[in-house]
């Protein structure tokens, strides 16, 4: 129930008296209980949001509990997991949950640059050419093919050995312009669907203004798959970073979880000696959580903002 | 038949664009490369144990050959050469043109991404009319999840989890290399049998990595068919089951054809995991190995090749796509 307290709280701060109801917050109101009452129905759907703000705070502050280098410990190189320490030690004798930890700062980072590029770039040129039309929307469709059509990761393997990939905000730059072609096809087919309704119809005829249909008519009834593809593109750009940074193309200059997959593969031989096990599997497992976290997320948002797919 | 003769021409005449966007792009990045080959060379021999001056001579030997000239002649050479198939000569292989190095990898690579395509479609479209059809259950629901979860799970990720279970947890299948040295290569039972038992886990691995896509996209597929008129007219005719079953079946599976491009440039894009955890000598380790070698003429020219590979399984699925739909192919559909 507290889900449904906030928005009334903010209407009585509006002051809007019980005599007139002013139906932004009644639609707000509803809105939180869709929500409350989706979440409550499937309680794993709540766990999906539990998880992805216990990434975000093990992103931010985290890294904050470890001095900036972790220490080694030559007595305990490469040992199972125990109490001391929960995912065991690496070959330097270092806490592999630590690692983990201090690790996830680069990866959610650079995952965040790269879903906000994605999704700036994405929603920008597909509006455009949705909206427009004609023969900007041709050019521009034709580019998106071709960078859909390039295989992505190889393309990646061959920007290596140019960029460097220092710091996560480079690497966000790079995947997010590799990575909008997805976003824009999908906004522009909404778009198009979208133009030809109704009340973008209405909105025209009465005279207003372009910025004012995209603005205040389009963009609101595309926020939520706006935000899905959003989500979608975490994992992606996850998925690429660590997976870049895993097949040892790229230098080892920062703590990650890539680096520690790579380390563990090829030179703790995780993959064949079962006492390095947990040096392999915590890094997995954090990505398996985070990915679980936002399909779960995901699922729900669909729910909430597609009344369609809601079966009662 | 002839609005499928247009639309390969045209396919044909984008593919060749986008090679030679591709070709060109990979050029030009190859020739920024700060890494110097001919050092890189050099320091791997001094490592190896060999005195400086022998290093040098040897690198020499192996360089002879490298192009000179301006940076226009140098990418008008390789044009040239890409337009007879010669895509220079391997570094890390001296001597060995990278086409043969390549064509000896590409049956590595398409072999295995075929039958993880064939069987992640087979099974995923199968439990995805069934996660439709049982979509208000408990199992319909859990199909989904298990769609969505595998879709989004990285291929890499699944491959370590698979070698870790059934390689080292439960060891019953090799962990990597494509076959046992122990076998002559040749048509005979031990070598057959190896080589199918090197390649399961890796087909197991693409066909999981592309299964989560086919389900949630045969789901939908289905659901949207089954909420279309001719379906409710053909059961009010008191049609047989099976009949409008195999209505569902023709018209859910056609948007599928899409994606199965899609799917084919994700599993030979994902190659490059796949081939690397299971030490897999097809083209991603290729690319994987010119790059950490310095190779650039093989690291191009692998990446030209997955690039190409994947612009030629669009234009299939696309053709096929057009073949069996008669809508796309009475021009219907323009595009």
């Amino acid at each position: 129930m507290s889900a449904t307290l906030i928005p009334e709280a903010s209407s009585g701060g509006t002051g809007a008296g019980p005599g007139a109801p002013s139906t932004a917050s009644t639609m707000r109101r509803n809105f939180w209980r869709g929500v409350w009452r989706v979440m409550r129905r499937k309680p794993s759907r709540l766990a999906g949001a539990v998880i992805l703000v216990g990434f975000a705070f093990m992103a931010i502050f985290g890294p904050m509990f470890y001095p900036d280098q972790l220490p080694d410990n030559a007595n305990a190189i490469t040992q199972p997991p125990s109490w001391e320490h929960w995912f065991g030690t690496d070959p330097q004798g270092r806490d592999v949950l630590a690692l983990v930890i201090t690790g996830s700062r680069y990866v959610l980072l650079s995952a965040a640059v790269t879903a906000l590029i994605t999704v700036v770039f994405g929603t920008g040129l597909g509006l455009f050419s949705g909206f427009k039309r004609g023969r900007w929307d041709t050019v521009l469709m034709r580019v998106t093919d071709m960078k859909l059509t390039i295989p992505g990761l190889p393309l990646l393997l061959v920007l290596a050995t140019v960029w460097k990939f220092g710091n996560p905000l480079q690497m966000g730059l790079v995947l997010g312009l590799l990575g909008w072609g997805g976003v824009a096809r999908a906004v522009r087919a909404q778009t198009l669907s979208l133009r030809e309704r109704g009340f973008i119809e209405a909105a025209r005829g009465l005279g207003l203004s372009t910025r004012h249909i995209i603005g205040k008519e389009l963009l609101p009834s595309m926020a939520p798959y706006i935000a899905m593809n959003m989500l979608i593109a975490v994992t992606g750009a996850v998925y690429a970073q660590v997976g870049l940074f895993f097949l040892g193309v790229l230098p080892y200059e920062s703590n990650n979880w890539g680096v520690m997959l790579n380390l563990a593969v090829f030179q703790a031989g995780a993959m064949i000696t079962p006492y390095a096990l947990g040096y392999l599997l915590a890094p997995l497992l954090a990505i398996l959580l985070l990915t679980l976290g936002i399909v779960l997320v995901v699922d729900a948002m669909d729910e909430i903002f597609n009344p369609r797919l809601r079966e009662e | 038949m002839t609005v499928i003769a247009r639309r390969l021409a045209g396919h044909l005449a984008r593919g060749l664009v986008m090679i030679l966007v591709v070709a060109t792009v990979s050029f030009f990045i190859v020739n920024n490369i700060p890494g110097d080959p001919m050092a890189a060379r050099y320091e791997k021999l001094i490592e190896g144990g060999m005195s400086p001056e022998a290093a040098a001579q040897a690198v020499k030997v192996l360089y002879g050959f490298q192009p000179t000239g301006t940076l226009w002649q140098q990418y008008t050479d390789y044009m040239a050469g890409l337009v007879h198939l010669d895509l220079g000569v391997s570094v890390s292989r001296p001597g060995t043109p990278v086409l043969d190095v390549l064509g000896e990898a590409a049956k590595w690579t398409v072999l295995p991404v075929l039958a993880g395509t064939l069987l992640s479609f087979l099974v995923g479209v199968m439990l995805g009319v069934f996660a439709a059809i049982k979509r208000k259950s408990k199992l319909g629901d859990a199909l989904a999840i298990s769609g969505s979860l595998l879709h989004g799970i990285p291929q890499y990720v699944l491959a370590m989890l698979l070698v870790v279970i059934f390689a080292t947890l439960i060891p019953i299948l090799p962990a990597e290399g494509p076959v046992d040295i122990l076998f002559e290569p040749g048509f005979n039972a031990g070598y057959i049998g190896s080589l199918a038992e090197h390649a399961v886990l890796p087909v197991v691995t693409y066909a999981l990595s592309a299964y989560g896509g086919w389900v949630l996209a045969m789901k939908s597929s289905v659901v949207t068919v089954l909420g279309d008129d001719f379906i409710l007219a053909a059961e009010l005719r008191g049609m047989k089951r099976s009949i409008v079953f195999r209505y569902i079946a023709r018209n859910a599976i056609l948007p599928l054809f899409t994606i199965l491009a899609l799917s084919l440039g994700l599993l030979l894009g994902g190659a490059v995991f796949i081939e690397k955890i299971f030490n897999y000598p097809g083209l991603g380790l290729m690319l994987i190995n010119g790059v950490n070698d310095r190779d650039y003429a093989l690291m191009s020219g692998a990446f030209l090749l997955i690039t190409t590979a994947v612009i030629v399984a669009n234009i299939v699925a696309d053709l096929f796509y057009t073949t069996i739909d008669p809508r796309v192919r009475s021009g219907e559909e323009a595009s």
